[in-house]
């Protein structure tokens, strides 16, 4: 258990980490521009998951919704660190367990870091929301349920589900898209087995 | 450079105060209304975070990110107002759909909520350069390596902001279309998020260099160039915001509030 | 003891089978000015970083051999430590920045921060660097909005900022524009009246043989030679390790001009020296430099055979009009980003078929100029004609099969698995069909030299191949104008030779090829139209002959002549 936590806080790690923050910057940004209805705002957080195993891609996760909260006075962004946090731990973990080896593999990560965004957002918007997310779509599926007398509870995870699980399923995609054609000499910078072979 | 700080030095009084008293207003503005459970608290504390922001000209800037948020506290009063689960003193009707008092309320206590923390949040924002914050924050003990990451992301984000449109534009030069059906789109998607990754990613590797040759992986502690004393409104706004705490616990302990 | 020992070094990067540096030994004394010189890919950048620890410390892989650096082990000793004997400077002035600081005097005192030196002497350090390097009224700016040229002195001075004995400069001026250039030079002429070591990695060869003691020769990660600057540029088997003489050493060949111990002079100064000497007649001289300037070929290893005008043998074949030649045609062009705050007033501008290059500093407007012409900038007002057609309205994607742009930074671009796949993306986008697009990506790639590479992916490609990966991205849509961003940028001498012979091919098939260059030397050598300009404004327009030797001209663009051109001017001054 203690090697699939392993983490590597080298310099290179460290510098990772805002790169991967900017880039769910500029994946969501990108979203916008093409009019996508989708977020992709985490693709950063998944590659840092990837690179640098569970804690790195929480901490990007954290972090990036932190900052972002603190500096442009978003705090609804703020709420959801933890989200992001626990996006971050759970694809981690599936790539240590070799679960970004082969795109099918990959759809399965994808899946479960949509499940963990669903299930941690969840009482985050029963709480800070009374249960809606602010999107159009997930919000017209919660008005339903609330129409038809289902809980509140039930109503929320349905209106996540319908917003997450497709973003995470194309995030995936192109997640591995992009990871599957790192060079070597980039990706052993990060990896916290690397040791120095003797030539002597 | 544009920078995705909404801080600016605009010399009020607001800006010369300690980074971690504002930190502790902070706090205090958000939790106590929370505490005391009484919708005519929220509204206290957003008077207070409106009139300190004004006094230091920076309500206007504040104005855009309550904007943002107003649509979702504007669906939530629509759908709580009609569908809440203890929905039971007809207020008023619009043609076939009707509004409740409980759904109303509860909906005003989450509005009331967002609104504070964001006119809270706004004070500290606005007012404080985030690069002073972490640097006394790492003063205090808060690790260096992650006080980097956070100034590494305000300069960083504008640098990719500007490859982002060469980007756009050297796809678009090899004929690639951003506009047209979704599809079109979505396929569009990949060629300019890839290079910015693989970019980003590869020039990791340079900075981590630049940052070891310049010693940020000693073991030595860092010494700070700048120090920022603590002044008398500083002590105030400090004591202030923390001594309302107990009042408020008590007060509602008691059963006055 | 020297103050750096290299004794059988050998190392290999993470995931690759073969030897990165194979088994150099050589020792650099306190004072020398060092250079090393060899082809990209020869380990020039891994031997600098194995004086700071940061191979194998920091990229893993497989070392031998050992390196002291003033006492300390760089296998072992911490980087942070062996930071305050050896500063490094690398190429590219963004990456590398702290990128945590907002101002230039934070970023000049971050590294003494990390050392944990007291507050009143980092203080006292930062004041002094910045003063002594000139950039101390930038202090309170954010080094992202600097000038490469100012980023690069502060990327220096931050180093030297940490008092380091030696300072290791990795091409710092391969990304410059020529006043940026000067200005990095400037400093390190400064530099060596210290006493401090430098070593310094290059390719404008000119440069290395003016400034060092010595020379490190490299290739394919062994060492070859290590030797005076004389001894190492006239070696008869150069050209063999990918390294071009300095212009000067090549004249003095050609005319047998050898110092007395038989090696050729390798400096201008040198050079004109020995020619006093010896009471050479000058108007041999002259005849023989003008024969080289004005024949486009100044290298041995070229086929010195001169192509026909293309402009001339099109028209004879189109139609016989005399406007087919014209390809655009720009009048009273009016640019501005901002408005009320005019990049262009009213341009003028006829481009024929001629290879044309555009020179000028950052900020001339050069780039501006052929982002119109591409149509991913629209002009304010004017006429733009391509062809005889209006396309200031045209949208990039219409243009897209006209007109090719290759940028700067091939990494803006490539997104795919595998050069072939990045190469008939643009083919396939304007609408050829596979087998089209396929064919034309196979005979670019050729056309780059780098149809063996196809099926690998760009990224594990050096930066040099992966501008020739974009460039062939271009070529493949068999556009009738291609527009050449600064090419010549991280190519060494064969790359630059690779890229002359593709202008002369496009230019033989009756394509229009514009290129922006900051590279005068590669300009004389491939162009028959150069435009120079400045703030904006087109200042001449000609022949590189005539260009080059219009002094008022390039003073107001603030460019220097060709190495042979100055030295051919010395000479006739002296005649």
């Amino acid at each position: 258990m203690g090697k699939l936590f392993k983490t590597n806080f080298s310099t290179a790690v460290i510098v990772l980490i805002p790169a991967c923050i900017g880039i769910n910057y500029i994946g969501k940004l990108f979203a916008q521009v093409l009019k996508l209805p989708l977020w992709l705002d985490c693709i950063g957080t998944c590659i840092g998951a990837i690179l640098g195993g569970p804690v790195i891609g929480g901490i990007c996760g954290a972090a990036n919704n932190l900052i972002y909260g603190f500096t442009t006075g978003d705090n609804i962004t703020l709420v959801y660190a933890l989200t992001s946090l626990f996006i971050g731990i759970s694809v981690g973990v599936m790539s240590r367990l070799g679960f970004m080896e082969s795109f099918p593999k990959a759809m399965i990560t994808a899946c479960v870091g949509g499940l963990a965004a669903v299930i941690v957002s969840t009482p985050l918007n029963i709480i800070y929301w009374g249960g809606q997310t602010g999107n159009v779509w997930g919000d017209a599926v919660f008005a339903a349920t609330q129409a038809a007398n289902l809980p509140v509870w039930l109503g929320s995870l349905l209106d996540e589900l319908v917003v997450d699980v497709p973003d995470k399923l194309i995030t995936g995609v192109i997640v591995y898209l992009i990871v599957s054609k790192l060079p070597g000499k980039l990706t052993s910078l990060y990896d916290a087995n690397a040791v120095v072979e003797s030539l002597d | 450079m544009k920078s995705i700080s909404l801080y600016s030095d605009n010399g009020s009084w607001l800006v010369k105060l300690h980074p971690f008293s504002k930190m502790f207003y902070l706090v205090a503005a958000i939790l106590i209304p929370l505490i005391s459970g009484r919708l005519f608290m929220f509204a206290i504390t957003v008077f207070i975070s409106i009139c300190m922001l004004g006094s230091a000209r920076m309500l206007k800037k504040a104005l855009p990110l309550i904007a943002f948020s107003f649509t979702i506290i504007l669906t939530i009063f629509i759908i709580q107002g009609i569908f809440y689960k203890d929905n039971d003193s007809l207020l008023l009707s619009l043609g076939p759909v009707n509004f409740y008092r409980e759904g109303l309320l509860y909906s005003a206590h989450i509005g009331f909520n967002i609104l504070n923390m964001l006119l809270s949040f706004s004070v500290l924002v606005l007012s404080t350069s985030p690069s002073e914050l972490v640097e006394e924050l790492e003063k205090k003990g808060f690790s260096p390596k992650f006080g980097y990451i956070i100034n590494s992301v305000f300069q960083i984000v504008p640098e990719m902001m500007g490859t982002m449109h060469t980007i756009s534009d050297a796809q678009r030069s090899r004929g690639m279309e951003t506009e047209g059906k979704l599809m079109t789109r979505i396929k569009a998607f990949l060629p300019l998020i890839s290079p910015v990754v693989m970019s980003a990613l590869t020039s990791t590797r340079e900075r981590a260099i630049a940052l070891e040759v310049r010693g940020f992986g000693s073991k030595v502690k860092k010494t700070y160039l700048y120090s920022h004393p603590y002044s008398t409104a500083d002590q105030i706004m400090k004591w202030v915001s923390i001594l309302c705490f107990p009042a408020v616990i008590i007060l509602r302990v008691t059963g006055i509030l | 003891m020297s103050l750096i020992e290299i004794k059988n070094l050998k190392y290999r990067y993470p995931g690759t089978t073969e030897l990165a540096l194979d088994d150099i030994s050589l020792s650099i004394e306190k004072g020398e000015f060092i250079g090393i010189a060899g082809e990209n890919g020869a380990g020039k950048s891994t031997l600098s970083q194995a004086l700071l620890g940061l191979i194998p410390q920091f990229y893993k892989g497989a070392y031998g051999g050992s390196v002291v650096v003033d006492g300390l082990t760089a296998k072992t000793a911490p980087v942070a430590e062996l930071c305050s004997k050896a500063g490094l400077v690398f190429q590219n002035p963004f990456n590398q920045l702290s990128g945590a600081k907002d101002t230039v005097y934070d970023e000049v005192g971050f590294g003494l921060q990390n050392l944990g030196t007291e507050p009143s002497e980092i203080h006292a350090r930062v004041e002094e660097v910045l003063k002594r390097f000139g950039i101390w009224e930038y202090r309170d700016r954010n080094p992202f909005d600097l000038s490469g040229g100012q980023l690069q002195r502060v990327a220096i001075a931050s180093v030297l900022a940490m008092n380091p004995g030696i300072l290791i400069l990795d091409e710092p001026t391969s990304q410059l524009d020529p006043a940026g250039s000067e200005e990095v030079f400037h400093t390190v002429d400064e530099l060596t009246e210290t006493g401090i070591t430098i070593i310094m990695i290059e390719q404008k060869i000119e440069k290395l043989a003016e400034y060092c003691d010595k020379i490190i020769l490299m290739h394919h990660g062994r060492l070859i030679d290590f030797d005076t600057p004389e001894k190492i540029f006239s070696r008869d088997d150069l050209m063999e390790y990918g390294v071009m003489p300095p212009v000067y050493t090549e004249f003095a060949r050609k005319n047998a001009l050898r110092l007395p111990d038989g090696n050729y002079p390798v400096t201008k100064k040198g050079l004109l020296e020995l020619i006093k000497s010896r009471g050479v007649d000058r108007e041999k001289l002259l005849t023989a430099l003008l024969k080289i300037i004005s024949s486009d070929v100044c290298e041995p290893g070229m086929e010195g055979d001169k192509i026909k005008s293309p402009g001339k043998g099109f028209s004879a074949e189109a139609s016989g009009s005399e406007s087919s030649d014209r390809t655009f045609t720009v009048e009273d062009l009016h640019f501005s980003y901002i408005k009320g705050n005019e990049i262009f007033n009213g341009i003028n501008l006829c481009l024929d078929r001629r290879p044309t290059a555009i020179i000028g500093q950052n900020g001339a407007g050069k780039t501006t100029l052929v982002r119109i012409l591409k149509g991913l900038l629209k002009p304010d007002s004017g006429r733009l004609d391509f062809r005889g057609q209006d396309i200031a309205s045209k949208t990039v994607a219409e243009l897209a099969g006209k007109v090719g742009y290759v940028f700067q930074n091939p990494d803006d671009q490539i997104f795919k698995y595998n050069v072939l796949d990045e190469v008939m993306f643009g083919p396939l986008n304007i609408g050829m069909t596979r087998e089209e697009a396929a064919e034309r990506a196979h005979e670019a790639l050729r056309t780059v030299g780098l149809q063996e590479v196809s099926g690998k992916n760009p990224y594990d490609l050096e930066l040099s191949d992966r501008k020739m990966v974009a460039i062939a991205s271009v070529l493949a849509m068999d556009t009738d104008v291609i527009i050449l961003d600064e090419p010549t940028i991280a190519q060494d001498y064969k790359g630059r030779k690779k890229i002359r012979e593709i202008i002369r091919d496009l230019s033989s098939k009756g394509k229009l090829v514009i290129a922006i260059l900051h590279d005068m030397d590669f300009v004389a050598q491939s162009f028959e139209r150069v435009i120079a300009m400045a703030h904006g404004e087109i200042l001449a327009d000609g022949t590189p002959d005539e260009i080059f030797r219009n002094h008022p001209v390039l003073e107001k663009a603030a460019l220097n002549p060709p190495h042979l051109v100055s030295l051919m001017e010395e000479l006739e001054m002296e005649a």
